[in-house]
């Protein structure tokens, strides 16, 4: 690959296709695929069904259902091979098929996105090693638009946050390392936050032991001048630690995308309703857009019981979508509104009188691309309706009330008695959780007695398996017990003697990042906070903090001189936290800013010429969200983007998309006390 | 100076050349006819082994002893490997330069860089029972014939999986070879067996006949480039057909009664048959020319040509390459030819060289290329300078000329003469060079210990050096006999500060040869964490191979050391171990937390985490089988934190729990309804939408739950089971905690509008408007206009005789005159 070319999101796809082909044709005639659940939805983004047909899969199974038959001669397994219990479940089934059936089967394993030592010593041991057939199949980064690659790692909150393992934190460093071995070096590398700490330095490290790698490595000794030098269109690679910002996740998103998210639940692009809403059954031929929708449906067939269920595609494909997606939902019906008029005015100007042929035949040409438009029109309004029946319900107003008081700086104890009622009236658990955790992470933790408080009332709402619920949230930090300043001051120097805080002060960093803005502009956004409805999103003022340093200074301070504005954004090379430093101490967890030099200063020199890296370059900031990103997040990245103009492209990485029902999710306990 | 055509030879329309590479290569008394002599690709190492099928003379015990000899082509002995490991049945190189031997056994020996260790494998698939019988290489792998005519393929020599084909028919295999996967459409290796009359075609799913009738073919040959198939029939007549069997390009006719001992391809489009000092160069459509040896000679095919190998020359036969012919043909007048002639003369001083370039002027630059081109197939260092000065001097004619390609020409061709020295015996030809990439010749450099030359040309050609220093670094841990300090300490010396030297190499070398203590040592100067653990762990230093894990980031590594200490040490040292780190502890907490929860106990216990111990006795009470057996666990968990006072709530959570079930079992036998699993709430509703408010309120005292929640749970609960009655009833209710409004949504929701209004005049806190529009919702506009009228709200009033009809709007326009009256 041409390390001089722009990241282009296309060619992500485009490799993960052609890898996944290449090795299903290296098994050769007919085969069963059985994939990892969590897999399918990733792999269906760039593969249709048919094309693993034409590659000779017969049947695809889940690898969590068991039950893998023995039809065909190859058997062809797809997971992750980083958990013990993946492996051991592949190792089970392998003995099974061996067991049950009477001819040979040949079995191959595709360990995404590596190979580990663990399996195959799990694999040893369980004794199928020797007859299975073992490739890697590096898919690291899925590209969910032409600005969002993600991991699509669906447990990285909870194996970062809950259990500490820090997997995740690894796979993204070899993630962003192949970036950078196709983009060239990140030239600097920003972040904030404890886990962002982390993975600054295995990057750092990684390229260290990259050179040994490359030369060491005799199966590509010939691409070894990989002799990393600064890229020239990459600036900057921002790293921010889902720990720094829960709030943000915990709202709930008012963005249209975000609240699609919040209300059916996104997936790898699509969204699940129930086919009363949305009407058009898909059992029906459908139009343009549903057939869309269909054919680009994850290559595995979808569980029966989906029947009622229809699968709804959500990406820049979709022209309305992209117009609705990052606006306020408030304004939502207006748009479309404006859409319907538009789309009626000009269906109707067939009508006109004396048309000419040639006219007429333009509006000809022009029907299907109208009959796409409306259908999607169809389909937004029927969401649209149903989530206008959520927003106006009591419940959502109650939490939205809370929420913004929370987000506003108001005193919790006001908001208590709200929850209390929240709970009384049974309403869903992660919902009431949400709101103790944003407490918990806007004021430092709950008083003790709050917080026994309410752990009585959940218990007694909702049962007492949720003490291991509890547990789970405070390994978190979700939800902690305010600790006393006497108590905090002696904790701190043991605790982190780098001087970084352990508690964000959220009332300083509020005024200082102006985190909320009370006179927000929802039809026609003027700051950020539009997605929130007037709450901004500490991530994404991260992300201002380096790249719209006037703007922030302006808006948090608006009698600052002149002088400082008038410097342009740009001339800050590569970005800092200039300027900032202040408040990103009273923020948890540590603050990275590495510059990243070339060995061969005359390479990179020459590099820069050869980029032409005056004027007309754009320049690209990659903003990686470690532990997950929240689609209003995204729309606030996108609008910053659109300020920032054309010179600047905002990519927005991430390990998994989240939202604040599967963060806290990631510690609600499963199982009741049943008798069986 | 010779003629450049004095070796020339005519086959067809085509030129050919012999070219001698190397004088005296072997020992005269060498009885090369009794060896078995195989070649690397790319003119690499000839390794040779007496063929115990042929009887030798006797000449004591000492020379009985039996060895595989590797030597250049230049005869130059590189390595004798001592052979005493059974019935060799085939040897055979890949492209790398791994020598593997097969035994009759099955068993497969890969020796690497041309070392004398090995690393083996065995074929299995029956290779044992029925005997390998032999086996045919390719670059990259090999195919084995079994003794029964099943064939297993191998298609990697990094961790090999053979494979076993399809089955052929039964019969005599009277000569074989295969196809490689490269070339062939399925993209798995083809095996092509002669099997009687005619030839099967074998690969991984079937096993084809290709019904031909001139059989039993003696000899079958695949060409390089796996397009062609050369046969030699029954009726001594060769055959080149295509590798698919759909055409057959020509055939030739040997008129020679002795049987041929090798058929072989030279290149791509000529075939050559040989006996013992005879050989055949078969070109298309069946012209032929003949070459004779003065003794006997092996036949060892390359991508471009063949070598042949007698005791005392090795020669190189290959297709006189074009730009060669362009220049060289006798009366060539191509313009390459006539800039050769032009620097001729001038040489000579004579005008005529002039003459010439205006004669070429039009195709001069063509001309050079040509010369550039033709300088590289030359093997005459002579004849490459006549030809770069020609295009030399073309060049310096011409007004615009990129010079890369010339640039590049004297590059390689210097680092080739230097390679083709006899004394390192690397006869490679540029095209091999090509195909083989310098990198790859560097490794073949290193393998011959050819320390010096290597760095050289590295640094000619701008390559990484490291690879040669860890390899020199490699071979004096191995050879060194010095003592181990002085050894790490000249190795360091020599390889600090080198850019990219891997030290875990160097290492495991070191530890191959039972050096612990070196391998130690020098790993410590490894840069790249990750890499130190698996060899730490095996000299036994699992703590620093822990450490090292960790500082690499990858938790898979972490996670492989620690299952590995877990094994090896005592459970207590284990916990010891991984307390002082972090991240060792969560991995295993959360890995254990799927697979082993007692190893979660034993350190829950060890490190007195209490209130994890007790979470995982509530986790395991969960997943109990029955209550009784989770009701003990509850127990347990609340015993683990007793004693200690900041648990106080924790405990009380958990004895409420298990009252909760007591009380939940206890109604599930009065009441015959499931309420074990339900929440104190869930619980309370249930008993209320069951009408047994007595026990509801019981529960509500015992768990003391909160007045307000036990409201809203009445009320939900009233609501779903719709009883009417019992709402009116509390409706005259003086107070209620959670105030009035819930009462009146919670029934109006539910549909029943005349119950709702009960409670509309209780909502005294609220607004008049609010309690209009409450009113109003229930449909009742009259009520609403009382509501006004007591507020004297004239407008509110107006507004409701709008929206009101019938009867209601008599009675809004009487309450709006009333209005107007009392004022």
């Amino acid at each position: 690959m041409a390390p001089t070319a722009t990241l282009d999101a296309s060619d992500i796809t485009e490799k993960a296709r052609r890898d996944l082909l290449q090795l299903l044709e290296g098994v050769r005639g007919k085969k069963n695929l059985v994939i990892e659940k969590s897999l399918a939805g990733p792999v269906g983004l760039f593969v249709k069904f048919s094309t693993l047909q034409e590659y000779g899969v017969d049947k695809v199974f889940f690898l969590e259902n068991n039950n893998v038959d023995s039809t065909q001669r190859n058997v062809v397994f797809l997971a992750r091979g980083e958990k013990a219990r993946q492996v051991q479940a592949i190792a089970e089934q392998i003995k099974r098929v061996r067991r049950e059936s009477k001819q040979d089967h040949e079995f191959s394993i595709f360990w995404v996105p590596r190979r580990t030592l663990v399996s195959d010593q799990i694999l040893e041991e369980t004794g199928v090693l020797g007859e299975v057939n073992v490739v890697e199949f590096p898919m690291y980064f899925v590209p969910l638009e032409k600005t969002v690659l993600s991991l699509e790692m669906d447990d990285a909150f909870g194996d970062i946050y809950l259990r500490r393992d820090p997997t995740a934190i690894f796979l993204a460093a070899r993630a962003l390392m192949l970036l950078q071995k196709s983009q060239g070096l990140f030239p600097r590398i920003l972040g904030k936050g404890e886990n962002a700490k982390s993975l600054a330095n295995m990057l750092l490290h990684m390229r260290a032991e990259e050179d040994i790698d490359a030369s060491s490595d005799p199966s590509n000794a010939h691409v070894h001048s990989f002799d990393l030098t600064p890229s020239a269109t990459i600036d900057n690679l921002i790293i921010i630690d889902r720990g720094v910002d829960f709030p943000t996740v915990l709202l709930t998103q008012l963005t249209y995308e975000g609240l699609i998210d919040e209300t059916f639940g996104i997936q790898n692009n699509q969204t699940e309703v129930d086919s009363s809403i949305t009407g058009a059954a898909p059992s029906q031929p459908p139009p343009q857009q549903t057939s869309g929708a269909n054919s680009q449906a994850p290559a595995v067939q979808p569980p029966a019981s989906s029947a009622l269920k229809r699968k709804i595609l959500l990406d820049s494909t979709d022209k309305l979508y992209t117009q609705l997606r990052d606006a306020n939902f408030a304004i939502v019906g207006t748009l479309l509104s404006r859409v319907a008029r538009r789309l009626q005015s000009d269906y109707d100007s067939r009508h006109k009188a004396n048309q000419s042929i040639n006219e007429l035949r333009e509006f000809v040409n022009k029907l299907p691309s109208y009959q796409a438009e409306q259908a999607s029109l169809k389909i937004h309004i029927s969401l649209a309706d149903e989530l206008k029946k959520v927003t106006n319900g009591d419940l959502f107003l109650r939490v939205l009330e809370v929420q913004q008081n929370l987000a506003a700086g108001a005193d919790p104890s006001t908001v208590h008695e709200i929850i209390e009622e929240l709970i009384a009236r049974d309403c869903p658990l992660t919902t009431v959780l949400r709101l103790l955790c944003l407490e918990s992470s806007v004021s430092g933790g709950l008083r003790q007695r709050d917080l026994e408080h309410f752990k009585r009332q959940v218990l007694q709402g909702y049962g007492y398996q949720h003490l291991l619920t509890f547990a789970a949230l405070e390994k978190i930090g979700l939800l902690i017990p305010r600790v006393s300043a006497g108590a905090g001051a002696y904790l701190n120097p043991l605790a982190n003697p780098s001087g970084a805080a352990t508690v964000t002060d959220y009332n300083l960093v509020r005024k200082s990042l102006k985190l909320f803005v009370d006179d927000v502009n929802e039809s026609e956004p003027n700051d950020i906070a539009y997605v929130f409805s007037g709450y901004a999103p500490l991530s994404v003022r991260l992300v201002q903090c380096i790249l719209q340093k006037p703007y922030l200074a302006q808006l948090t301070n608006p009698r600052t001189t002149p002088a400082l504005n008038s410097q342009p954004s740009t001339a800050t090379a590569s970005g800092n936290w200039k300027g900032f430093e202040d408040v990103l101490a009273r923020i948890k967890g540590p603050t990275v800013d590495e510059v990243q030099k070339g060995h061969n200063a005359a390479a990179s020199q020459a590099r820069k010429t050869l980029q032409g890296s005056g004027g007309g370059q754009v320049k690209t900031s990659i903003v990686f969200f470690l532990g997950g990103v929240t689609f209003a997040e995204i729309a606030a990245l996108r609008y910053i983007n659109g300020q920032l103009g054309e010179k600047r492209r905002l990519i927005v990485a991430t390990t998994g998309m989240i939202k604040g029902d599967t963060a806290v999710g990631a510690g609600v306990e499963g199982r009741s006390f049943k008798t069986r | 100076m010779s003629k450049p055509t004095a070796d020339w030879e005519r086959v067809g329309d085509r030129f050919y050349r012999k070219t001698q590479l190397y004088t005296s290569v072997f020992n005269p008394e060498l009885e090369l006819e009794n060896y078995v002599v195989t070649g690397a690709p790319y003119s690499g190492a000839v390794a040779l082994y007496r063929d115990e099928g042929k009887i030798y003379t006797y000449r004591g015990n000492q020379a009985a002893k039996s060895t595989i000899d590797i030597h250049s082509c230049a005869g130059k002995l590189i390595r004798q490997i001592p052979w005493d490991k059974g019935r060799i049945k085939a040897l055979g190189w890949s492209e790398d330069e791994r020598l593997l031997v097969v035994t009759d056994d099955g068993i497969v020996r890969g020796y690497a860089d041309l070392q004398g260790d090995f690393t083996p494998f065995s074929l299995g698939h029956g290779a044992e029972e029925h005997g390998v019988q032999a086996c045919k290489f390719w670059s990259t792998g090999f195919v084995a014939l079994l003794g029964n005519n099943s064939v297993v393929a191998v298609t990697r020599y990094e961790e090999p999986r053979p494979q076993l084909l399809a089955s052929a028919p039964p019969g005599e295999v009277v000569s074989w070879t295969v196809i490689p996967p490269e070339y062939t459409s399925s993209r798995s290796v083809e095996v092509l067996l002669a099997i009687g009359k005619t030839v099967y075609v074998v690969d991984a799913a079937e096993c084809e006949d290709r019904s031909l009738e001139a059989g039993p073919f003696r000899h079958i040959s695949v060409s390089p480039n796996g397009k062609f198939i050369a046969l030699y029939t029954e009726d001594s007549k060769v055959w080149v057909i295509s590798s698919d069997f759909q055409d057959r390009f020509s055939e030739y006719e040997s008129k020679v009664k002795t049987p041929p001992k090798d058929l072989q391809w030279c290149g791509n489009n000529a075939v050559v048959l040989a006996w013992e000092d005879e050989l055949h160069l078969i070109g298309p459509n069946g012209a032929a020319s003949k070459f004779y040896y003065d003794s006997f000679m092996h036949l060892l095919p390359d991508i471009d040509g063949i070598r042949v190998l007698t005791g005392d020359v090795c020669d190189f036969l290959q297709k006189v390459p074009d730009p060669t012919e362009e220049v060289f043909r006798l009366g060539s007048t191509s313009p390459a030819s006539v800039l050769l002639d032009a620097l001729e003369q001038l040489e000579k001083k004579s005008p005529k060289a002039d003459d010439d370039i205006q004669l070429i002027k039009a195709n001069l630059d063509e001309a050079v290329d040509v010369c550039v081109r033709a300088a590289g197939q030359e093997y005459s260092i002579h004849r490459q300078k006549q030809l770069l000065k020609a295009a030399s001097f073309g060049k310096s004619v011409l007004d615009l000329y990129n010079s890369d390609d010339f640039v590049d020409m004297t590059e390689a061709l210097r680092v080739l003469n230097a390679v083709r020295f006899y004394e390192v015996g690397i006869p490679l030809s540029y095209d091999q060079y090509i195909r083989l990439t310098p990198e790859r010749l560097m490794q073949r450099l290193v393998n011959r210990q050819e320390y010096l030359l290597a760095l050289k040309v590295s640094e000619y050609l701008h390559l990484p050096v490291d690879r040669i220093y860890v390899h020199w670094a490699r071979q004096k841990v191995r050879s060194s006999s010095t003592d181990e300090e002085s050894i790490c300490e000249e190795i360091v010396r020599k390889l600090d500060g080198k850019r990219g030297i891997s030290f875990e190499e160097v290492a495991r070398a070191a530890y191959d040869e039972g050096r612990g203590k070196l391998a130690t040592e020098l790993l410590e100067h490894e840069p790249r964490a990750g890499k130190q653990v698996p060899l730490l762990l095996s000299v036994g230093e699992e703590s620093i191979a822990l450490d090292k894990a960790i500082e690499s980031g990858d938790t898979d590594l972490v996670f492989f050391v620690l299952l590995n200490l877990k094994k090896k040490i005592p459970l207590s040292s284990f916990f010891r171990t991984i307390n002082s780190r972090p991240v060792a502890t969560s991995i295993v907490e959360s890995s254990a937390i799927d697979q082993d929860r007692e190893l979660l106990k034993d350190l829950y216990y060890q490190d007195d985490r209490r209130i994890d111990g007790s979470n995982l006795l509530v986790s395991e009470a969960l997943s109990a089988p029955d209550m009784g057996a989770a009701t003990d666990k509850l127990k347990m968990a609340a015993k683990l934190l007793r004693d200690s006072k900041e648990f106080a709530p924790q405990v009380a959570a958990l004895e409420d729990a298990q009252k909760l079930t007591r009380f939940q079992e206890a109604f599930e036998k009065d009441l015959t309804e499931r309420y074990v699993g339900l929440s104190v709430n869930e619980t309370m509703s249930k008993l209320i939408k069951a009408g047994n408010m007595k026990r509801a309120l019981k529960v509500q005292t015992e768990f003391k739950v909160p007045e307000k929640t036990y409201w809203w749970v009445r009320l939900r609960a009233l609501v779903s089971r719709r009883d009417w009655r019992e709402l009116e009833e509390m409706s005259k209710g003086r107070k209620s905690p959670i105030g009035w409004e819930p009462f009146y949504d919670e029934i109006l929701s539910a549909g029943n509008t005349k119950i709702a209004s009960l409670y509309i005049p209780k909502c005294t806190t609220l607004t008049v408007g609010e309690r209009i529009e409450m009113w109003l919702k229930c449909g009742m506009v009259a009520k609403a206009g009382e509501e006004a009228l007591k507020a004297k709200d004239r407008n509110a009033l107006e507004e409701l005789r709008k929206q009101a009809s019938g009867p209601a709007l008599l009675d809004v326009e009487r309450m709006i005159t009333q209005l107007q009256k009392g004022r």
